[in-house]
């Protein structure tokens, strides 16, 4: 383009300078043409979104691997509400409408009033065949999966140098659990982007202890190379095993299928590749607690065993045993003594007994047998020399009494 | 030769699974113990310490 000449100098006097709204208006008079009313455009839905609003939003595209046409369109709810079917991503449409231009936005777009299924769009069909064949490979089969290493020292990543993907990851994975992280650095979109993609996931297999194969969000298109077989057989091939991230949660691509862990995001990709420190920090101080219980107890077992030693060998025990010994002595004491006692009373029964016999005696019956006492006044005499002739002496018979007068004594000398 | 933090765990949790056992003698136990509060501050120190590197595969390899 020319910029010399007076148009192009401001100061120049002719010189024309527009507002920016006299330039929208400007074109919207040129896109007010009428091949642009009410006209039927052939496309593929893409970026489709059927907001909460009620309006549907959506791409047409055209062109083979890479889209090489787009036109924003937009079905307002009134219009939306006639759908006879539910428009995806990849169908392939006929939508009538008239292309306006949105001046606050400075963009035109496709007010899409009526709206035709045409067919499954020709990429998603390739999409479709390619899933075909790679299943029947084998390449999506769950045998195939081997588990991650749950403390990887070094965590591949195969994405754009650029992009969102490997800050979101890198960022993860410095909170998370800090390793060496090694970019294997690939364009992610574009011609050619599948080549290079597969390409950095072969130069970085068997250099790292897991990978992370992915890219931030994007329009179906942008995801496209994920699909691309010779992403999927290079990520099946892997000897390392890999995590696939590509897009957003509700993106998919082919590549998810073949990795040993789809992740929904490059984020979430990081958070299954490497441990979390706060987890592991608790989980050693967790281990650090219990060792201290169980130390405590294990010391507060052995204590008891001391204990229970000392309370076996303990002097009490000798005290109750001479206790033992003790009452049994007290015991046989008090057997003896009763037995003493008993004795005791026994033969001073005997004796009473005795005396009782002895007293029973009546001292009377000497006179039966012929006897007499002899008595003077109120006394008994026992002896000759008590009596003199000429005494008066009462004898005490049997069966009476006599008085009686002493004519002689004579005593007997040896007596 | 410097333990791996996932060796250091490991041993961990068998230090704690023989104490739970507790049929290691009381001076087993207490030299088990001392091992393994040495593991809990080397992991922590480990994992304290630990930082993140970025490296760059050439593309012509």
């Amino acid at each position: 383009m020319m910029l010399s000449g007076p148009a192009a100098d401001p100061d120049q006097p002719g010189a024309l300078i527009f507002g920016v709204s006299e330039v929208s208006t400007l074109i919207c008079d040129l896109l007010d043409d009428a091949r642009l009313q009410e006209i039927w455009v052939r496309g593929e839905v893409t970026n489709y979104k059927n907001h909460s609003s009620g309006h549907h939003y959506f791409s047409l595209s055209e062109g083979g691997e890479r889209s090489s046409a787009l036109i924003n369109c937009v079905m307002w709810r009134s219009c939306a509400a006639e759908l006879r079917f539910a428009p995806r991503n990849g169908m392939g449409v006929l939508a009538f409408g008239t292309l306006e231009v949105y001046e606050p936005h400075g963009r035109y777009q496709l007010i899409v009033r009526r709206l035709l299924p045409a067919g499954a769009g020709e990429r998603h069909l390739m999409v479709e065949r390619w899933k075909r064949e790679l299943d029947a490979e084998g390449l999506f089969s769950p045998e195939r999966k081997r588990p991650l290493p749950a403390f990887p020292r070094r965590v591949g990543v195969v994405t754009s140098r650029t992009g969102a993907a490997l800050q979101d990851i890198l960022s993860v994975i410095s909170r998370r659990y800090p390793v060496e992280v090694v970019l294997s650095p690939a364009a992610v979109q574009g011609e050619g982007a599948h080549a290079d993609i597969a390409e950095a996931i072969r130069r970085i297999d068997g250099l790292v202890d897991v990978i992370i194969v992915g890219r931030g969000g994007g329009s179906f298109e942008d995801l496209f190379p994920f699909n691309h077989p010779d992403v999927v057989r290079a990520v099946a091939a892997c000897r390392t095993p890999v995590i696939s991230a590509v897009g957003h949660e509700v993106d998919t691509a082919l590549c998810d299928f073949a990795a040993d862990l789809p992740a929904p995001t490059p984020s979430a990709a990081a958070e299954r590749a490497v441990p979390d420190r706060v987890d592991l920090l608790r989980e050693v101080a967790g281990h650090r607690e219990r060792m201290r219980a169980l130390l405590s107890h294990r010391i507060a077992a052995a204590e008891n065993e001391v204990d229970d030693l000392r309370a076996r060998m303990h002097p009490r025990r000798l005290e109750r045993r001479v206790h033992e010994r003790m009452q049994r002595l007290v015991e046989h004491a008090d057997l003896l003594r009763r037995a003493a006692l008993a004795r005791v009373q026994r033969e001073r029964a005997a004796l009473a007994e005795a005396r009782a016999e002895l007293l029973g005696r009546d001292p009377l019956a000497a006179l039966d047998r012929g006897y007499c006492i002899v008595g003077s006044g109120r006394r008994v005499m026992r002896s000759a020399r008590d009596l003199h002739p000429g005494d008066r002496v009462m004898l005490l018979m049997k069966d009476g009494r006599c008085r009686a007068v002493i004519e002689e004594v004579t005593y007997d000398e040896d007596v | 030769m410097t333990k791996t933090f996932e060796e250091m765990l490991e041993e961990l949790r068998g230090i704690v699974r023989r104490l739970e056992d507790g049929d290691a003698s009381l001076e087993e136990s207490i030299s088990i113990y001392e091992r393994g509060a040495l593991l809990v501050k080397q992991c922590e120190d480990l994992l304290g310490a630990a930082e993140m590197k970025l490296t760059e595969l050439g593309r012509d390899r």
